[in-house]
């Protein structure tokens, strides 16, 4: 025998353990399957009742669900009553159970106790499914219109839940609506409004016709104010609130988009919005729904300003709750209201210090919301004083919107780096990652704030030489890079600043357990810096990075190495060490942008390997030309093995792309460069791969790590990547960099400069460029047919734009096979002059059907890589094998109209 | 439209639970329940009375041991929940004669009826105290005949 439900209540709560709960939870449940077998009737309520204690702690008790259907047809209201309780727990999710049930609840429906249609009808509005709605409207329907307004209720909001579920119904139901709302009963009248906004959701055309209500609604809602005190639905002093904000969301629905209606329900509207008091929640419940309708309708601005007024004084309240819900209402009024709003700058402010981290981030929005030009400066300052106060979490938000503004509105750049070094002292680490690089890029534009900031930054350090890695990382950055600035003009200004003081610094920062090896990347190349900006102190420099030589740490140790050999090639130091070009930070947001939209893939790592390999393309070049003995080769071809193996396959495949284009790159140029000892063929390789090299660097990398694209800049001077693989590959690098060195003549190393120097300025000039060519996208309609031979056609199309900034050329390549043969295994190479740079994307299919009945489509982009007007021209080898027989051809074209 | 009511103790453990929406899995509602009661009882008291999840916005008021969570979709008015919990809360006390978590456990089947009559579908309908018991008195004192 099963306990009683009291008694499995009790022994669940003498439990100890969830284990525990689950045995007796296990033992019941098998007990009352036992008795449902028996099919004991007079234990089945019991059961029910206990499956339900069982389903609300999160146990199985499926096998109750049929019990609940015999329960409801029963004819007693005890059992009924625990049924109908079942139905909408335990049966809830089961659609065909459910379905089952409709006939019983039919018959209740029609029974002639009313507490009895209740129950189905409140089971009915729980878990109704459209079916059983579709079949049990007609009687819905009958019931609205009952004399009871305890069904009529009822009923009222299972006709919602059919309109919700079956909105072609919706019509049965919409004649209903004036008698509801014309009752005296406010629970009638509260249903029957919510019956007309479910209408007005699923038929807006429906609105048209019930703003012919918002007279009677107004008047419903003036009495309700106006009544006083009424013993039945008085709430602390107001009137049914519940009917009163589902009046004004009715209003709100009815009212937009309609003057007429709009200025019907102004008068109630402002006696809502003025006389209300904010002390109680229930005022300001309704307060707010006022607030809500008068922001949605077509009120005047005078009412709109009423209503900013009445959020803005939810804000200087004591309760969280409403200032939750008006800041959050402010929020959605940023755009239409932002004159009033500014208005209340002082009050929103304040939200910034409330104890409520919820509170507290609506705020920020808002204040973020209301910047413009004029109160960017002061509300800035606003954000950085609650700044030290702020936990962390909330510390990266408040950055993140400062740099935002500083972005969006700077009134001029010095203040710009003055906030910016604000964010950099207080927010410690909690910034956001391009604040370095905003930071650099507005120096590098701006000469005159160079000595500025580099004198504050140093003597920030100098005084607290303890602050977070950022900070840290960014001001070696400037001191190293605009050191000489820093020396010459402090020295006139009569400040103490010197060198010796400056690289003792370094040294410190350098030594300190709290610098991480990241920032000693920055630390480092500063020093390094040093010595080209500033003469005399090799020696010391040289001491401060040689322990770096044998650092634990290969990234660094690698760099050190690097600059410590640097000192011995004075000729290629300075070029190299020159100063940093401008960054254009537009190139760098659409880069980022493109690179999103692209191909999620492709991340740093991919790029890394992108530069890595071409600059092993240079250094094969290099031993080419000077033909270096084999072994060297093997060697080369090995660290390209390593290279392949840590990317993808994928990556692999273009890259073998990319080879067999060199290729033909090399045809296209009518030599073979393997074995020639001609400097200028040299030059040529040497510039276009530094070239990409370059426009890689400040295309990737530029806005993302500064330490990073120093390394790239200097690793590519060398002829090394800096790419952080492994430790034998670290010392191949190492061996070949020597071998180079030794290798290369004077004459080189000024060719080499002179390539720096042209890259530079490239550089510069392609920013320029970039502008005019952005808008130049013309379209060349006509495609020219390149190849025609064997009932095979490729035509190409082209047109002129630009990719990242560069100017580009893209084509579709379209082969048709109009002969009667299959053509198969077909391969398009595409080779361009050396100034260019050609992708070609892979082909839709490697068969062409005869007969014209398919057709491969390529994508084509050339990119220009030299600032110069090129005539473009393709050489095409094409690959196809047509009746058992391959072929392969190479084509010229040379008759395309675009010159670039 | 209100999305679901639950009555938690203090411990996390739910005491009633009403869900107006349906597609919820035995496991997903314990996760749920389990993950916005966590949310819930990590929350000072000075903080605001609403938080946040997934889609939903959940409005919670603690009285004594129990606290009362209601979720609601977007358009819902979050101080007039506020009001409806505190209706449902006086509802019971005014039934359970100063309602503690015991009468909660004991007679869940009355709550479910106190809380259908006062809300359905996700829905309010009925916030008279009254009009709200008067059907329960009416059940009482048939069963005592019976007895």
């Amino acid at each position: 025998m099963s306990m009683q439900v009291r008694d499995l209540i009790k022994a669940v709560r003498g439990c100890k353990t969830q284990q525990k709960i689950r045995e007796v939870i296990t033992r019941e449940s098998a007990l009352i399957r036992n008795s449902f077998r028996k099919e004991d009737k007079i234990n089945r309520p019991r059961n029910i009742y206990k499956l339900i204690y069982i389903h609300m702690l999160g146990f199985p008790s499926e096998f109750g669900q049929l019990e609940c259907l015999k329960l409801i047809a029963s004819p007693s209201y005890i059992g009924k009553r625990i049924g109908y309780l079942g139905l909408s727990i335990l049966v809830k999710e089961n659609q065909e159970v459910l379905f089952m049930s409709t006939n019983i609840i039919r018959n209740d429906l029609s029974s002639e106790d009313r507490y009895i249609v209740g129950l189905a009808l409140a089971a009915l509005g729980n878990i109704g499914s459209s079916e059983m709605l579709r079949d049990l409207a007609p009687e819905i329907e009958k019931l609205m219109e009952s004399e009871s307004s305890y069904l009529k209720k009822k009923a009222t909001l299972v006709a919602i839940r059919t309109i919700r579920l079956v909105p072609e119904s919706v019509d049965r139901f919409i004649g209903k609506v004036r008698t509801l709302i014309g009752e005296k009963n406010h629970g009638v009248v509260l249903t029957g409004l919510q019956l007309v906004l479910s209408i007005v959701k699923t038929e807006p055309e429906t609105i048209v016709k019930f703003r012919k209500l918002v007279p009677g609604l107004v008047r419903m809602l003036k009495s309700l104010i106006n009544s006083g005190y009424s013993s039945e639905y008085d709430f602390r002093g107001t009137a049914d609130p519940f009917l009163q904000y589902n009046i004004l969301r009715l209003l709100r629905y009815l009212g937009e988009g309609s003057k007429k209606s709009s200025k019907l329900m102004a008068d109630i509207l402002t006696q809502v919005g003025t006389s209300g008091g904010i002390t109680k929640n229930v005022e300001i419940a309704i307060l707010y729904e006022a607030v809500l309708t008068i922001l949605s309708i077509e009120s005047d601005s005078k009412l709109r300003v009423t209503a900013i007024n009445t959020l803005s004084r939810f804000l200087s309240g004591r309760h969280n709750n409403s200032k939750y819900v008006a800041l959050n209402t402010l929020l959605k009024a940023v755009n239409t209201e932002p004159k009033s709003l500014k208005r209340h700058r002082k009050v929103i402010v304040e939200c910034l210090k409330d104890q409520d981290i919820s509170i507290r981030r609506r705020a920020l929005d808002l204040v973020f919301g209301i910047m413009d030009k004029q109160n960017v400066e002061s509300l800035t300052q606003e954000l950085l004083d609650c700044l030290p106060k702020a936990e962390n979490e909330f510390r990266y938000d408040i950055t993140a919107k400062i740099c935002t503004a500083i972005e969006k509105f700077p009134p001029n750049d010095k203040w710009q780096i003055d906030t910016l070094i604000k964010v950099l002292t207080i927010g410690g680490q909690y910034i956001r990652d391009d604040v370095s690089s905003m930071m650099t890029s507005v120096i590098g534009r701006n000469p005159d704030l160079q000595y500025y900031t580099s004198k504050k930054l140093f003597n920030i350090l100098l005084n607290d030489r303890y602050r977070n890695q950022t900070f840290l990382q960014v001001s070696s950055w400037v001191i190293g890079e605009y050191g000489d600035i820093l020396m010459q003009k402090s020295e006139k200004d009569g400040e103490l600043i010197t060198t010796t003081q400056a690289l003792d610094l370094f040294q410190i920062l350098l030594e300190s357990s709290r610098t991480t090896d990241g920032t000693k990347y920055y630390i480092l190349t500063a020093l390094i810096k040093f010595s080209t900006r500033i003469e005399g102190h090799d020696e010391l420099i040289k001491k401060i990075i040689k322990p770096y030589r044998e650092h634990v740490n290969v990234e660094l140790q690698q760099r050190a190495c690097e600059f410590f050999l640097l000192f011995d090639y004075s000729e290629i130091r300075d070029p190299i060490l020159d100063r940093m070009p401008v960054f254009v930070e537009k190139e760098i947001e659409l880069e980022i942008e493109e690179e999103i939209s692209e191909n999620n893939n492709k991340g740093m790592n991919y790029n890394l390997q992108e530069n890595t390999h071409t600059i092993q393309n240079q250094i094969n070049n290099i031993q080419n030309i000077q033909n270096i003995p084999n072994v060297q080769n093997t060697q080369n071809t090995e660290m390209n093995e390593l290279l392949m193996l840590n990317t993808d396959t994928k990556k692999t495949q273009t890259q073998n792309k990319q080879d067999s284009l060199n290729f033909l790159k090399e045809i296209f140029n009518g030599s073979s460069s393997s074995n020639t000892n001609n400097m200028n063929n040299m030059n040529n390789n040497m510039n276009n791969n530094m070239n990409n090299n370059m426009n890689n660097n400040m295309n990737n990398n530029g806005g993302q790590d500064l330490g990073l694209d120093l390394g790239l800049g200097l690793g590519l001077g060398l002829g090394l990547g800096m790419n952080n693989q492994s430790q034998r590959q670290n010392q191949n690098k190492m061996q070949m960099q020597k071998q180079q060195n030794q290798n290369q003549t004077i004459n080189q190393n000024k060719n080499q400069n002179q390539n720096q120097r042209q890259v530079q300025n490239q550089s510069q000039n392609k920013s320029q460029n970039q502008n005019q060519n952005q808008n130049q996208s013309k379209v060349q309609n006509q495609p020219i047919i390149v190849y025609e031979k064997n009932g095979m056609k490729i035509e190409m199309n082209f047109k002129v734009g630009n990719i990242r900034g560069a100017p580009a050329v893209m084509s579709i390549i379209k082969t048709t096979n109009s002969s009667p043969l299959l053509i198969s295994n077909y391969l398009l190479q595409v080779a361009v002059p050396k100034t260019l740079k050609a992708q070609l994307s892979q082909p839709s299919g490697q068969n062409i059907p005869p007969n014209g009945n398919g057709s491969i489509n390529q994508q084509l982009q050339i990119i220009k890589m030299v600032n110069q007007k090129t005539q473009l021209a393709i050489l095409l080898r094409i690959n196809y094998v047509i009746n058992g027989q391959k072929i392969v051809e190479n084509k010229e074209v040379s008759n395309i109209p675009i010159i670039f | 439209m209100i999305k679901f009511i639950l009555i938690v103790n203090k411990l996390g453990q739910t005491r009633l639970a009403q869900y107006y929406t349906t597609g919820l899995s035995i496991n997903q509602r314990v996760a749920l329940e389990n993950e916005i009661t966590r949310r819930c009882l990590s929350r000072k008291d000075k903080e605001c009375s609403f938080l946040e999840f997934r889609d939903l916005k959940v409005i919670y008021r603690r009285y004594a041991s129990l606290f009362f969570l209601v979720g609601v979709d977007e358009e819902e008015n979050e101080l007039g929940i506020l009001e409806f919990i505190h209706c449902l809360v006086e509802t019971l006390d005014r039934y359970f004669e100063n309602v503690c978590e015991l009468d909660l456990m004991f007679n869940i089947d009355k709550a479910y009826m106190i809380l259908d009559e006062m809300a359905l579908n996700g829905n309010i309908i009925e916030t008279n105290k009254k009009t709200v018991i008067a059907p329960l008195h009416i059940i009482d004192q048939v069963s005592k005949k019976l007895k």
